[in-house]
């Protein structure tokens, strides 16, 4: 523990000079830029960067990456809020409650819960790495594909039955997610499938595109079919600040989002989403009778309070199997363990031992890069939120052209630009007939993952289904998920008899 | 005995025709799912299951929908369906421009270049856009506007993106600059 607080406090030194508190700046300003953008994501941003491993040393890139990760969940949530297009697929669910309250004029509030709240997960979060690293990265080497395929049957299931009015409705959404996953090369045995003789499709359908497509394309396209004539001036906003009450709603949604987001990070396969709509389901069910009204409706507090902790948290805890195992559990994480490769370090158990300078300035820059981004998240937002004043037309007109950096420069196809219309279009059909969008990315990101785990788990199971009921662990989290499907169900039947 | 006319809210469009539509479109998909299922191997390797298995559920899940989605739309409708946000009718002009802004981008964009080709998508969509809000879709004087400043949110964006981000953005010349 001593040894801990000392190694803790080096790390702080390193990351305190001059040229290392600028890196991290850089890394957190950038990272929230990006996070605005939709289309560039963190991890295309840092893959892109790690050409500067050549030229600066290991600590300040590290730092320099890490600020990015971060700012970019940061910035996410930022757009989520103010234009409904989300940055990341992290800070989708954010878009659900924090563009209805923008909408009603408390774009402010949601803006400051996001920030503090992001501020408040990412400091606990990365003291429980300081603490917890070893022991959680041996817990979740013990899960098992069984596992791993019922924890995504229960982000299915939670994305599709707790969002939206219509279960049914989302449960299309998400195969037809789960369809566009199927388009490409089978992990397993290489089989090409649904490409229709078409090479672009080899390498399966890019998220960034549906991304990029289903939610900033839409939107232009959607405003251009039937909001032209809606008011256009959404919000006054004069603080960003939020009241008492305010204040009081936000913060158990602040911790009870970081306890969530936490172990979800630590686990392969756990995402972002899953502990996101975890907390969103969390939140609605536990609200207050008054404010649950808003949910949906005029937008509430809790349900941007929640998810914004519980992303920021599963961010910052997919550092402690990267840093104790050398496992990625993030697209972004892996793209840091190759930056770490770069320099001829391995990530892994003896990571702690070998290179623990480096380890421990990466964790307080994480202290660091948080009050960084507080402060440019929070004082100014004012400035992200002049962006509404910019006329409708210019400013949906510029986000295809930010679209077309985020989708052109994934693949360096033109193709994709024309696939990109096209799930415009069918975009704007979900939109006009309620089907919610968010499954289909879940279905899209998660479908590959879980049908590899399935095919795993049948394997260790000699081909009989038995297998997901007789472990403890998969036998409960099914249960969950048939507790997920038919509570609601159940509560509404009681009620009306 | 007839009560349905006289309680439905005169303004309400029937949507029903389009939710129709979408749920016999879900069924053609689950339809074209198994079609090309059925073009997949079995093959299972090590008694797991093979390459089709998931095809095969995702078009008997997609199919199941469908027909859901339709037995909904004739008892009534889509359950629990808001209104949609935003005109009751599309305005089709609009949105011609703004499609032909980002299909013209796509197809030029290796030809003339990113700057190019994203100033021309601009200036195309914010014609659209303008359509749709009433306002006059502008003159000649009004296009060379926004063309200049298409320029100047692509320009820029393709320096940050090429110089310092090193993403690969297709260029009219091969300067870097254009």
């Amino acid at each position: 523990m001593l040894e801990t607080w000392n190694n803790l406090l080096g790390g702080f030194v390193t990351a305190g000079t001059p040229i290392n508190l600028l890196w991290a700046l850089a890394g957190c300003a950038l990272g929230t830029a990006i996070g605005v953008l939709p289309g560039l994501g963190p991890a295309v941003t840092v893959a892109m960067l790690l050409p500067i491993t050549g030229q600066v040393e290991a600590t300040a890139s590290m730092i320099f990456f890490a600020g990015i990760y971060y700012g970019a969940m940061y910035g996410g949530s930022t757009t989520s809020i103010l234009l409904n297009t989300p940055g990341e697929t992290g800070t989708m669910v954010t878009a659900l409650e924090g563009f209805k309250m923008a909408k009603s004029g408390r774009a402010g509030a949601a803006l400051a819960t996001s920030a503090i709240g992001s501020f408040v997960a990412g400091s606990i979060a990365t003291v429980l790495v300081t603490l917890f690293a070893p022991i959680l990265a041996e817990f979740a080497v013990k899960l098992g594909p069984p596992e791993y395929f019922c924890l995504m049957l229960l982000a299915f299931t939670t994305v599709s039955a707790v969002l939206g009015q219509s279960t049914l409705r989302g449960i299309t959404a998400l195969f037809f997610g789960l369809a566009l996953g199927l388009v490409g090369m089978d992990q397993i045995t290489g089989q090409v499938r649904y490409t229709g003789g078409v090479i672009e499709f080899m390498d399966g359908v890019e998220v960034v595109l549906v991304a990029v497509g289903l939610f900033a394309v839409t939107e232009a396209l959607y405003n251009a079919l039937y909001e032209g004539r809606s008011e256009a001036n959404l919000n006054k906003m004069n603080k960003a600040h939020m009241t008492r009450t305010e204040w009081k709603r936000s913060w158990p949604a602040w911790l009870r989002g970081t306890f969530i987001g936490f172990p979800f990070g630590t686990i392969p396969a756990g995402g972002s989403e899953i502990p996101t709509f975890l907390s969103y389901a969390t939140e609605r069910k536990l609200a207050d009778p008054e404010f649950k009204k808003e949910f949906g409706t005029t937008g509430a507090i809790e349900g941007v309070a929640g998810p914004e902790a519980a992303n920021n948290a599963a961010v910052t805890a997919t550092l402690v199997p990267l840093l104790t195992l050398g496992i990625p559990t993030s697209v972004t994480a892996a793209i840091l363990l190759s930056a770490l490769q770069n320099y001829g370090i391995n990530a892994g158990p003896q990571l702690f031992e070998t290179s623990s300078a480096l380890v421990w300035a990466l964790i307080a820059s994480l202290y660091i890069g948080n009050v960084m981004l507080l402060v440019l998240n929070l004082p100014m937002v004012g400035l992200w939120v002049k962006l509404l004043k910019i006329p409708k037309a210019p400013l949906y007109a510029g986000i295809l052209i930010f679209a077309t950096v985020g989708v052109y420069g994934m693949r360096q196809s033109s193709f994709d630009l024309f696939i990109m219309f096209g799930l415009a279009l069918v975009g704007v059909v979900l939109r006009r007939f309620d089907f919610p969008t968010a499954p289909v990315i879940v279905g899209l990101i998660l479908g590959p993952l879980a049908e590899a785990q399935f095919r795993n788990a049948m394997s260790i199971g000699e081909g009989s289904l038995a297998v997901f009921f007789e472990r403890p662990m998969s036998a409960t989290l099914l249960a969950i998920v048939v507790l997920v499907l038919v509570t609601p169900r159940l509560l509404a039947w009681h009620r009306r008899s | 005995m007839n009560t349905t006319d006289s309680r439905d809210p005169p303004a309400r469009a029937d949507h029903r025709p389009g939710q129709l539509a979408l749920g016999i479109a879900a069924v053609l998909l689950a339809a074209g799912l198994a079609y090309g299922a059925a073009n997949i191997p079995s093959d299972a390797g090590y008694a797991g299951v093979g390459p089709d298995f998931l095809p095969w559920v995702v078009s008997a899940a997609m199919g199941l929908c469908g027909v859901l989605l339709i037995w909904e739309v004739r008892t009534g409708g889509f359950r629990n369906m808001p209104e949609p946000s935003g005109a009751a009718r599309g305005d089709w002009h609009a949105m011609v421009w703004v499609s032909a802004g980002i299909l013209g981008n796509a197809a030029l964009i290796t030809t003339i270049g990113f700057i190019l080709s994203c100033a021309m998508c601009f200036t195309l969509a914010v014609r659209g856009l303008r359509i749709s809000e009433g306002k006059p879709a502008g003159n000649a004087m009004q296009t060379v506007k926004d063309a200049v400043i298409g320029m100047l949110i692509s320009a820029p964006t393709f320096w940050l993106f090429t110089k310092f981000l090193a993403v690969n953005l297709p260029g009219l010349t091969g300067t870097g600059w254009l």
